[in-house]
């Protein structure tokens, strides 16, 4: 051919500045572009972010749980019983009989306050706990770990306004020393207490290294009010009267409360002086008290510790750990069934009585079981006698009744049935379930002993985001709003939640269900829209495409047009054809009736996992076929000759080249599918998946729901609990999908492998 | 109805064309041509681009038939059975006649299986190691390959997968290969051991080879047909068929001389 030189003429190109120019500006839109994919790629990025940050902020966080009854006092009041009923036990509130009781016995333990071993210390031998030695040092650091700090506190304002407040601690500070011990506490070193005094002086304005002026409590007036520790108040009490007879007119009202509550009277409602404390007092606290304009002030004044006791001729023992010490105490019968080294004798056990706090205190530093811990049969007991807070038993006969009749507790022990009753009914033509049912667990009677006397309500739940940063707000408010409630953190995804069923209370509900529900669902949909997608597929890019009739091309081109729109058509659209078609016309057929299955009343009008499958299939479809021609059509022409060229068939030439080769591209459209069906609700909605279930699916003509229904019907929940749930759910469902998502992928790569 | 395998009365020729044309829906790209190709020989088709030779290959074991629109009018005659009798099943056909394409194209599955395949959909019976040994034995393969049966055909050299796929095409027994540029897509070093090969496989097959490289057709082949698209309707015709001597010493038309001595195309 010739070129035209001339044309070159006609035109030119930019040359110097001008190409600069151009070049440049040419430049700058490239790299405009590929700033602006980039752009679009994090703000891609953040907005999956911003939605995974959304779901987990409401999936995890501090809660604050309020219990009907405290799980650790039920625990402590079924140890403490174990412990009373354990033999050769000899219980006394007088400490002078105890000591009678072990002298002399080499088999014989016991334990009682500190300050009254001090009393016998040349009749008893003493023993370590975990290796710690009960010295005044190791029990006022708390290593010894028998042992509380007392306190009492007060705050700076109260002090300086009320001089009966500030004489009566100094009071306190001054003689306490002299009359702990007589209260059976250990008492607190001289350092200890002179820095509480030191801190008196200060609130005082006084010079840290003065002493304290002297009381004359004739000369002060004004009443005192303390609330708090109940192991405080024997102490305070003796002091108040000692202050009251050495002069003091005024009334001092003394409450035994409890620590938490005492705080609790002090910081928020500001309606004490002194609060007695066995513990420090905590930061959330100490914000509620600065919140109403009161800086607590601490005193410590003791320490209440538990000395464990032997006799001088015990030659085994000089160290004992808690876990010993709650079997010495319970249900060891022997000293060798502690510890095999021990001798076989009968351990005899002296402890104080049933109304000390000394047993209480004991109770709840040894015995380190939680609820779920205890045996079956302390479970079922506490069933059956656990009270509430005004002495009213939480279960009455008639439900422990009804709770047997479901399942009995005992193989062959009846709580509240009658034994006649029970086997003549399980002798009947119509046996109920319990005569075939093992009993309950421990597993389960633990559940019924955490739902209907623990009966654990979540007062209020805080995000992710407030509880990592705010922390002390929290806190705060929690003291204040629910003052019964512990704080703790939450996580609303646990394995509770996947394996119990749904549930009206937030706290109870889990998604098993709904996953089976959805499990089903994806698995019908896959089975009826995989084959005839792929089917559709193959006929329309292999088949179709040869064929030279032109009506019948048209016709093609016509189906063609249609799967593409039909990928297009909103999902509800598709849940009402579902619902005319599938649950309406194929009644018989979707409920199952046609093929003999006996249909369960509730399900019988169509509503059932296979109408919603296949709705669902068809709602797939499309995009399964248009994935999977795309697919087809990617596999070389040339495979195909070269199997024609041999002599093959075309469904020979399709089925061992054009398929597997194509199998790659068809998962990946299948993956795209199940993503659409898994998350999708609207047509779930229509063709009437129930919102609420509480049981498994048992097949394609069950009643079911699914994920993204039970997640939709948790947020319209009035309650925030179920929002916290809703998270979860979404999480569980994003996990499901990405399950489901990595199957198809690592079998893609399978095929991908082995054609390469 | 099957085309059987036995020589017919005029067993000298594999192939007769009688006034074949090809079509693509309205679109002649063959027309008229008439020859008759020698058994056991190699027949090289060679023309300019566009001059409807490869169409023409195809024709002879209607791979055409592939292409939606296409169609042949005329008589390919095998055995004396005419392969566009409405009866003659083209699956058959490639069976007897079969192909090797332009670029390698082996499956993507094991070299084994590649040569297998063909003969499992085609019902073998017998030892199918054997069938494969020799098939690539008889592709000059066999000592390249014989301790990497089981890895991927698309794990050889170019040269390797094209001789990969002849022993494919021979291990269904076929009578005719067509061959449409098999060389084109490789090194001349590659390129002379598929001719060497060529020379090996024309005492048991008959060749017909499409080439763009003219010392190719020289070299390798026993009968060479040129053709040249008509300026007037743009379709392909025979212009000169004869031994490959002739042609290339003597050719008896103007315009083969000009392509042949590269004056032309």
């Amino acid at each position: 051919m010739r070129v035209d030189t001339t044309q070159s003429q006609t035109g030119s190109y930019p040359e110097g500045e001008a190409l600069d120019r151009f070049v440049s500006w040419r430049n700058n839109t490239s790299s405009f572009w590929q700033l602006m994919f980039l752009v679009a790629t994090i703000v891609g990025i953040i907005a999956l972010m911003a939605l995974l940050y959304n779901i987990i902020n409401s999936a995890f966080g501090l809660v604050a749980v309020q219990n009907q009854v405290d799980p650790n006092a039920l625990v402590l009041a079924a140890e403490e019983k174990n412990m009373l009923s354990a033999p050769n036990l000899v219980t006394s509130e007088d400490d002078n009989e105890l000591v009678r009781g072990i002298e002399g016995k080499p088999y014989a333990i016991g334990f009682f306050g500190y300050a009254y071993y001090q009393k016998h210390q040349d009749k008893l031998k003493i023993l370590t706990v975990e290796g710690v030695e009960p010295t005044t040092e190791n029990a006022e650091s708390a290593k010894y770990p028998l042992a509380r700090p007392l306190f009492i506190y007060s705050a700076e304002g109260i002090l300086q306004k009320k001089p009966q407040v500030a004489a009566f601690i100094n009071y306190y500070l001054t003689t306490v020393n002299q009359k702990i011990v007589d209260v059976g506490y250990f008492p607190a070193s001289e350092e200890t207490l002179d820095k509480a005094r030191a801190t008196w002086l200060k609130v005082n304005k006084l010079a840290a290294d003065a002493t304290l002026p002297t009381v004359e409590p004739a000369k002060i007036k004004g009443d005192i009010l303390v609330a708090g520790s109940s192991t405080v108040f024997p102490l305070t009490e003796r002091l108040a009267k000692d202050f009251q007879t050495e002069g003091f007119g005024g009334k001092v009202n003394l409450e035994s409360i409890g620590t938490t509550a005492g705080f609790r009277r002090f910081c928020i409602e500001g309606k004490t002086d002194v609060v007695d404390a066995s513990r420090a007092i905590q930061s959330a606290e100490r914000t509620a008290c600065r919140a109403k304009k009161l800086e607590p002030v601490e005193f410590r004044i003791g320490t209440d510790a538990i000395a464990v006791v032997v006799s001088k001729e015990n030659k085994f023992l000089t160290n004992v750990t808690l876990d010993q010490l709650q079997k010495i105490f319970t249900t060891a019968q022997k000293w060798s069934d502690v510890d095999p080294t021990w001798p076989a004798e009968p351990i005899q056990r002296f402890t104080p009585g049933a109304d000390s706090g000394t047993l209480d205190f004991f109770g709840e530093n040894v015995f380190h079981t939680t609820l779920a811990d205890l045996p079956n049969d302390q479970l079922i007991e506490i069933l059956q006698t656990a009270t509430d807070g005004k002495g009213k038993q939480i279960i009455s006969k008639g439900k422990l009744r009804q709770l047997e009749n479901e399942q009995l507790f005992y193989e062959d022990k009846f709580l509240a049935l009658d034994p006649q009753r029970h086997t003549a009914e399980c002798a009947s033509d119509k046996p109920p379930a319990r005569c075939t049912l093992p009993p309950r667990s421990q597993e389960e009677v633990y559940a019924l002993v955490v739902e209907l006397i623990v009966k654990p309500e979540v007062k209020g739940s805080w995000s992710l985001g407030d509880t990592l940063f705010n922390r002390s707000a929290i806190e705060l408010e929690a003291l204040q709003k629910y003052p019964d409630a512990d704080l703790e953190f939450r996580s609303w995804l646990r394995q509770d939640f996947i394996t119990k069923p749904q549930s009206s209370t937030p706290e109870l509900a889990g998604v098993r269900n709904a996953i089976l529900g959805s499990l089903w669902l994806i698995g019908i949909t896959i089975s009826v829209a995989f084959p005839i997608g792929v089917g559709a597929a193959i006929y329309l890019e292999e088949y179709a495409n040869a064929i030279a009739n032109p009506f019948l091309r048209r016709v093609n081109i016509l189906i063609q047009t249609n799967i593409n729109n039909l990928a297009g058509v909103p999902s509800i659209i598709y849940g009402m054809l579902g619902l005319a078609i599938f649950v309406r016309v194929l009644e018989p057929l979707t409920s199952g009736a046609l093929l003999g299955v006996a249909a369960d009343p509730t399900t019988a009008n169509g509503r059932t996992i296979l109408s919603a499958g296949l709705t669902m299939a068809l709602l797939i479809l499309p995009v399964l076929i248009i994935n999977a021609q795309e697919a087809v059509r990617a596999v070389p022409l040339s495979l195909r000759q070269a199997g024609m060229a041999l002599g093959a068939t075309k469904w020979q030439t399709i089925w061992s080249h054009v398929l597997p080769n194509a199998i790659p591209g068809i998962l990946t459209g299948t993956i795209l599918a199940i993503s659409r069906a898994i998350g999708e609700t609207a047509p779930l909605v229509v063709v009437g998946a129930a919102t609420f279930i509480t049981f498994d699916p048992t097949g394609p003509f069950s009643k079911f729901t699914a994920l993204p229904i039970q997640i939709y019907q948790w947020t319209a929940r009035p309650q925030p609990e179920f929002r916290n749930i809703a998270a979860a759910a979404s999480l569980v469902l994003l996990v499901l999908l990405l399950t489901l998502n990595a199957t198809a992928i690592l079998l893609r790569n399978r095929f991908s492998r082995r054609l390469s | 109805m099957t085309i059987n395998n036995q020589p017919t009365t005029n067993g000298k020729y594999a192939l007769e064309l009688q006034d074949v044309n090809c079509y693509y829906g309205k679109f002649r790209a063959v027309k008229d041509v008439s020859l008759k190709i020698e058994r056991q020989k190699i027949t090289a088709f060679i023309g300019p681009s566009g001059c409807g030779k490869s169409t023409m290959l195809r024709a002879l074991n209607r791979m055409n038939d592939l292409i939606p629109g296409a169609y042949v009018e005329g008589q390919v005659l095998y055995h004396g059975r005419n392969l566009y009798d409405p009866g003659v099943d083209p699956v058959e056909v490639r069976r007897r006649i079969g192909m090797v394409f332009q670029k390698p194209n082996p499956f993507p599955k094991s070299i084994y299986d590649n040569v297998a395949w063909g003969a499992r959909i085609n019902g073998f019976k017998g030892s199918m190691d054997d069938l494969v040994e020799q098939s690539l034995r008889q592709a000059a393969l066999w000592d390249e390959v014989k301790d990497k049966l089981q890895q991927s055909g698309l794990s050889l050299s170019g040269g390797q997968q094209q001789r990969l796929c002849i022993a494919r095409a021979i291990a269904v027994k076929p009578d005719i290969i067509l061959m449409d540029e098999p060389c084109s897509a490789l090194d001349p070093i590659a390129t002379l051991k598929i001719e060497d090969l060529m020379r090996e496989l024309v005492q048991n097959y008959t060749i017909i080879i499409v080439t763009h490289n003219m010392q190719q057709a020289a070299r390798a082949s026993d009968y060479t047909a040129y053709y040249l698209m008509d300026r007037i309707d743009r379709a392909g015709a025979l212009v000169e068929y004869g031994p490959t001597q002739e042609i290339f010493t003597n050719p008896k038309n103007k315009q083969t001389e000009d392509y042949i001595t590269g004056r032309f195309g």
